[in-house]
């Protein structure tokens, strides 16, 4: 009785739903995924334990480890052009004063939309017929004749650069809250002593938002792991495995295949990839970083 | 006077309600289509329900992309609806291996549900040598052309090789796409034209062999069969000008660019004529249809490939089982109710396989729908019939003939490499008897 009045126990019993429904719509169904992933379960009827043969066939599958690269690539370009055009738009915001919520809105307008409908306004964007490319035809220039989206060498570029083209906003906003709570009198104190505004972003304010800069980092890292949507919707991961993703690849095992065993090794391995990022930084902290 | 009159206003209240309550709910969940709803609603549930006192049928509409997966989950969960509806052969299978379908031998044999159906059509929904589904349609592939275009330019319809090639270099000459489509939204449109080469250049005898075992798809005919459809999709452009513009067009584009003489010609199944009536009929010209050409001397004469679209099962966790044998012996019992929904949608919907006479087709379809039924029976009756990827291809091969062709076309992999692949899935689905029902080829 004393348990359940005791004050310092009141977060959990306000916690206490939360974990339970985390329990039951994410626990149990991520255990039982886990199992899973060492069954030829199809998604209906009998399930065989196949041990790891799942895991060895995806070790030896070429469009799995397309995938992982895909996947890789995609962190990297995340992790660098809507990050350096987000940290540079969001320190040029901070020195303009008049309409500057204008542009905030902008930058951020299309994080509030729909994936589904940025990549359809893209997709029309594109459309050889319909599209820019039908425009040029029209006017004589010979421009955009096949969609980026349908060609081989530009699918995975052109998914990232949508899906970066929707995200940037978002990281300009944040960057822009971390800039705002910069001491003032430090730029104060660099233009006294005539630094440019490059010296003041690279001395003053990367320094000073480098936990949000760091955080950013992070969840990219962690996004970039199950990205489906964008690549879904806009090429399916085609053409010829050209855009294929890990989360698109796990999709297609389950869902129309009827692989869900080996959806499940996807799964697996996605998780503990995971679990090792957020190990990475968790580890860096406990090691004294300001992150 | 009053009393008789109250007496009798509220016997004939308490008769109307009990007939509604004691009719018990038959639940279906079907494809939904904004167009091809309120028919079914209205010729086939308000129908039903009309038709009998017994049960009351309540179909209830879903997009496929989220109802196949409904589906599976509430069947899992031992619920589902009464009727199961599935996009095909390779879904009933994983149902049956399942033990989610009611066997329907019993049901067939009282009802003489053979008698009733096209042998083959039949036998494809036999697994392990009992009756699981029925198709909800059939369908085919067919070569679709602007005829007007034709007469215009005095083109004669390719039924070879040597004559498509040629027809196809005065289309492009004149600076048109020889034929339209793309697989922008449904990526398996692939499997259509891989289907058309296997079948009308290896030929149909081919195609059965390689399905039923006796014949590898390594054989070089299949080899070549692919090899031509590459030089035709990449080298040459053929559907929709560009490999990467065919990956780019959807279904409202090619109709649009069918209709506005865009391309001359569009490869498509028989599920298409109801949209082609409305897309090119609202122009000037004039469309018709051909039998796909032969690609090589192995494919002799004009085939049809014969596919299942839907097919419908009795769940076997059916809360009204009974209520749900009566709609579909309803359906097969009735085949005026069938001529008349499927008459709606230009014969490319709700085409039960039922035994038809010529005489049975209305006259209010369009003329090219009534050829193509004739024609069809003609020549499928003859045993001249192909195979279509989505009817007779287990899950995975079936997959992979759609998903990984683009790697061929792409260049990554050659068509051995391929088709060695594919042999492969062929074999492991064999060995976990994941096979589908063939019918005996004549």
């Amino acid at each position: 009785m004393n348990f359940l009045s005791n004050k310092s126990y009141i977060a959990w019993y306000f916690v206490i739903p939360v974990v339970f429904i985390h329990l039951f719509v994410i626990g149990i169904p991520s255990i039982l995924s886990l199992a899973l992933c060492l069954t030829d379960w199809s998604g209906l009827g009998k399930i065989n334990y196949v041990g790891f043969e799942n895991f060895i066939e995806l070790f030896d599958d070429r469009y799995f480890k397309k995938a992982i690269f895909h996947n890789i690539l995609w962190t990297i370009i995340f992790l660098t052009v809507p990050v350096c055009i987000a940290l540079m738009c969001a320190y040029l915001l901070t020195g303009i004063k008049r309409g500057q919520m204008f542009y905030r809105l902008a930058f951020f307008f299309p994080y509030m939309l729909a994936s589904v409908v940025n990549c359809q306004i893209w997709k029309y964007l594109f459309h050889p017929i319909h599209g820019l490319g039908g425009f040029f035809e029209s006017i004589g220039i010979e421009a955009l004749a096949s969609s980026p989206f349908t060609t081989k060498d530009t699918s995975l570029y052109a998914a990232a650069f949508v899906d970066g083209w929707h995200f940037w906003g978002f990281l300009v906003v944040i960057y822009l809250t971390g800039m705002y709570q910069v001491d003032n009198h430090l730029y104060e104190a660099a233009d006294i002593e005539g630094a440019s505004k490059f010296q003041k972003f690279r001395y003053i304010t990367l320094p000073m938002i480098r936990p949000i800069f760091i955080f950013s980092l992070m969840i990219i890292i962690i996004w970039s792991v199950p990205v489906f949507d964008y690549v879904y919707i806009l090429t399916g991961g085609g053409p010829a495995y050209s855009s294929e993703v890990v989360a698109n690849y796990l999709y297609t095992h389950a869902f129309v295949r009827f692989n869900v065993g080996y959806a499940s090794a996807v799964g697996t391995l996605m998780f503990f990839y995971v679990i090792f990022i957020v190990g990475i930084f968790g580890l860096l902290r406990r090691l004294g970083w300001e992150i | 006077m009053n009393k008789t009159i109250i007496s009798f206003v509220t016997s004939i209240v308490l008769s109307v309600s009990f007939s509604a309550f004691s009719k018990t709910k038959v639940t279906w969940s079907m494809e939904s289509n904004a167009d091809r709803d309120p028919i079914f609603l209205e010729k086939l549930q308000n129908a039903y329900n009309n038709a009998q006192d017994n049960y009351e049928l309540e179909i209830q509409f879903e997009p496929n992309e989220t109802r196949i997966e409904s589906l599976r989950t509430s069947m899992l969960a031992g619920m589902g609806p009464d009727i199961v509806e599935t996009p095909g052969p390779s879904y009933v299978k994983e149902y049956q291996e399942a033990g989610m379908l009611e066997n329907l031998d019993s049901y067939a044999a009282e009802f003489g549900w053979k008698d009733k159906l096209i042998p083959w059509a039949y036998s494809s929904g036999v697994f392990e040598g009992s009756l699981y589904a029925i198709p909800k349609t059939h369908e085919s592939m067919v070569m679709l052309y602007n005829k007007t275009l034709f007469e215009e330019n005095g083109w004669t319809v390719p039924t070879t090789r040597e004559e498509l090639e040629d027809v196809a270099a005065k289309i492009k000459a004149k600076g048109m796409d020889v034929y339209t489509y793309g697989s922008s939204g449904w990526q398996p449109t692939h499997e259509h034209l891989v289907g058309i080469y296997l079948n009308n250049y290896a030929g149909p005898e081919a195609v059965y062999e390689a399905i039923t075992g006796e014949r590898e798809w390594t054989d070089p005919v299949f080899i070549e069969a692919l090899e031509l459809l590459k030089k035709h999709m990449v080298d040459e452009g053929w559907w929709s000008g560009s490999l990467e513009n065919y990956y780019a067009i959807g279904w409202d584009d090619f109709h649009a660019q069918f209709a506005t003489r865009g391309a001359a010609m569009m490869t498509i199944g028989t599920w298409t004529f109801q949209a082609t009536s409305l897309g090119i009929g609202a122009s000037d010209d004039e469309w018709g249809w051909a039998p796909l050409p032969s690609l090589s001397s192995n494919s002799t004469g004009p085939n049809f490939m014969i596919a299942i679209g839907t097919t419908m099962s009795v769940n076997a966790a059916a809360k009204n089982k009974d209520g749900a044998i009566d709609v579909l012996n309803w359906i097969m019992s009735n085949k005026d109710v069938v001529i008349d929904i499927a008459s709606d949608f230009e014969f490319g919907e709700f085409v039960v396989p039922l035994l038809l006479d010529e005489s049975d087709i209305p006259s209010s379809i369009s003329p090219q729908v009534t050829s193509y039924l004739n024609e069809y029976a003609r020549i499928t009756g003859e045993g001249n019939y192909g195979y279509c990827t989505w009817t007779f291809w287990p899950a995975e091969p079936g997959v992979h003939i759609w998903k990984d062709m683009e790697v061929v076309w792409a260049g990554d992999i050659s068509v051995e490499d391929f088709m060695s692949d594919h042999q492969k899935m062929w074999d492991k689905a064999r060995k976990k008897n994941e096979t589908l029902p063939v019918p005996l080829r004549d």
